[in-house]
């Protein structure tokens, strides 16, 4: 019943996971071909584009934060676990709920005020590669934010309602 | 201000992600110094503004392409074929071709599961005694970690602002003197194991033609990083593709419906790894403004004086440090804090990021937290109290040679002008 209930969900979540591979797959190839065109056309033709540089780096700062997302939900954010490893299972289940509300909520402040900041940015009309507006790239830090936010209230809601949320 | 840090540090202990904790911290510093705490936002956007940071996605894409690949086993080929009419040959294979495999995919611990287990049941057979392999194996897996071009190294030349092409120049000696010891010791301890392959020609000319499209990644990419023809993020460019034109065009050893999930697999190292840069930028820049480092050096000076003692107090913590943190989070939150306090006892900051490493390699291998001996167990269903005995030996050699290194910044510094 449960499975039915929730099945937005799922939907949610499989679609949320796609374009995390997506986006992934579309920024590391973009990285990797610009970065090698750059090497190309600087010592064969002697020349280069003045936005690469500045694409490259946002792109790694994309590939930061959507990476970020991603290992939020394959549980690879980098923690100390050695401790907790040895707690029992009740012990755990209540620490575990602990750990999720507290990030939960360090990163709902942390999109909260990066939604700021992109506004700041907006309203300021900030440009960056020469005359894009800046809120456009930077948008990604409250989406990211947000994403690893929603993930650990949904671990933190799973510890309640069980495993088919 | 003791108490809410105590939390933080109950918080970390318990499990929640570092950066959540490292972020909390910063937020709470810039609160508490009435900053609006949209800095966070525009500290963590300086990522964006780091041009050699490039360098870490596309090296880890590339390692993971790399294990993913039938390469191990030619490299493990092609070093038998080499050195195995020495006696202790296998052994002093393993470790070098585990140095430069982990040099290459950046010692994730994934050496010991794509090498090792080629190696293990080889060093078995070849009658070597099983506890010395399991040492061994478990040892290799982050022996590689002072060679060019491994992801500590260039992480460590991003955060303390030190040239990585002087980084990756003096890794070299200190990386080959921990190698030739360890491979002394197999060689003494194996002297009398003589199930020796004898040199042919025509196995030397077959495995070097197996591994004729790999060879010259290391050539490519460490003569042009040496020669200066290339910056080190192009080297990572060149790389990255040259993997995938090798494994995946040219040997078809990876089908291309994979790539998606190894972007994916690899890419989650790199974000885990970013989140913590990105919040650190904010917390190092808060400290910096507090002025933590100085009030730290004040408090370290009144217990340590001089260099020698200096160094002694910094492997001790370095090896606790190493114990419970793992090697990127540690170089990210803690030499930020100790580039300075180094310099003011004299400890050039190259020769520290050698000694840091080299400590931290070690950390791989002590519990709690040594990935290795995590890795290795699981790999080889063996405790990790078995694991770590059969360590032991390897351990007590590297923490010598880690001395030596810390004691003797020639060593580190003297391939640099």
């Amino acid at each position: 019943m449960n499975t039915q209930r929730y099945r937005w969900l799922k939907l949610a979540e499989r679609w949320g996971q796609w374009t995390e591979n997506a986006l992934l797959f579309v920024l590391l190839t973009g990285l990797i071909l610009l970065a090698c065109s750059q090497i190309f056309l600087r010592n064969i033709f002697s020349m280069g584009f003045l936005w690469t540089d500045g694409v490259i780096r946002l792109a790694v700062l994309w590939l930061g934060l959507v990476g970020g997302i991603a290992a939020s939900r394959d549980r690879k954010q980098i923690a100390i676990d050695v401790i907790t490893r040895v707690f029992p299972v009740k012990v755990k289940r209540i620490t575990d709920i602990i750990v999720h509300v507290f990030t939960a909520g360090i990163t709902g402040l942390l999109a909260w005020y990066s939604l700021r900041f992109v506004q700041d940015s907006y309203v300021f009309g900030e440009t960056l590669l020469s005359g894009w507006p800046a809120w456009i790239f930077q948008l990604i830090l409250p989406i990211g934010f947000a994403a690893i936010c929603f993930r650990y209230i949904l671990r933190t809601l799973r510890e309640f309602i069980g495993s088919d949320l | 201000m003791i108490l809410t840090g105590l939390l933080l540090v109950v918080f970390m202990l318990l499990g929640a992600p570092l950066f959540s904790v490292i972020a909390a911290g910063a937020m709470l510093g810039f609160y508490r110094a009435e900053i609006d705490l949209s800095v966070m936002a525009i500290e963590f956007f300086g990522l964006s503004e780091m041009p050699i940071l490039v360098a870490i996605p596309l090296f880890t894409f590339a390692g993971f392409v790399l294990s993913e690949s039938k390469s191990p086993q030619r490299l493990v080929r092609l070093s038998n074929a080499l050195l195995g009419w020495l006696p202790g040959g296998l052994a002093i294979i393993s470790l070098a071709s585990c140095a430069l495999f982990t040099a290459f995919t950046g010692a994730s611990g994934v050496t010991i599961i794509a090498l090792g287990a080629l190696l293990y049941p080889a060093l078995c057979e070849a009658g070597y005694e099983e506890r010395f392999n399991l040492g061994l194996i478990t040892t290799s897996g982050s022996l590689g970690l002072l060679f060019a071009p491994s992801l500590p190294l260039i992480l460590y030349g991003i955060i303390s602002g030190v040239s990585i092409n002087d980084l990756f120049l003096a890794g070299i000696i200190p990386g080959l003197f921990m190698l030739v010891l360890l491979a002394g010791y197999s060689f003494w301890k194996n002297r009398h194991v003589r199930k020796l392959t004898k040199v042919s020609g025509r196995e030397v000319i077959a495995a070097i033609r197996e591994s004729i499209w790999e060879l010259p990644l290391p050539v490519v990419v460490l003569g042009g990083i040496y020669s200066g023809y290339f910056a080190v993020s192009e080297a990572a460019a060149v790389t990255a593709l040259y993997v995938i034109f090798v494994e995946m065009i040219v040997l078809r050893e990876i089908p291309w419906r994979e790539l998606p999930r190894i972007m994916r697999e690899s890419m989650v190292l790199v974000g885990a790894i970013l989140m913590i840069l990105g919040v650190s930028l904010a917390s190092t820049n808060y400290m910096i403004d507090a002025g933590v480092p100085e009030r730290l050096f004040a408090v370290i000076e009144s217990y340590v004086a001089g260099q020698a003692s200096f160094l002694f107090a910094l492997l001790i913590f370095l090896l606790i440090l190493g114990a419970i943190l793992d090697i990127f989070s540690a170089i990210i939150l803690v030499v930020p804090l100790i580039l300075p306090i180094a310099s003011q006892y004299g400890v050039h900051p190259v020769h520290l990021g050698i000694v840091f490493l080299a400590t931290m390699e070690l950390g791989y291998l002590t519990p709690p937290v040594g990935l290795n001996l995590f890795i290795s167990s699981f790999r080889f269903e063996r405790s990790i109290t078995e694991i770590f005995r059969a360590t032991f030996p390897f351990f007590v050699l590297l923490l010598m040679s880690v001395i030596i290194i810390a004691y003797w910044p020639a060593l580190s510094l003297v391939l640099l002008d």
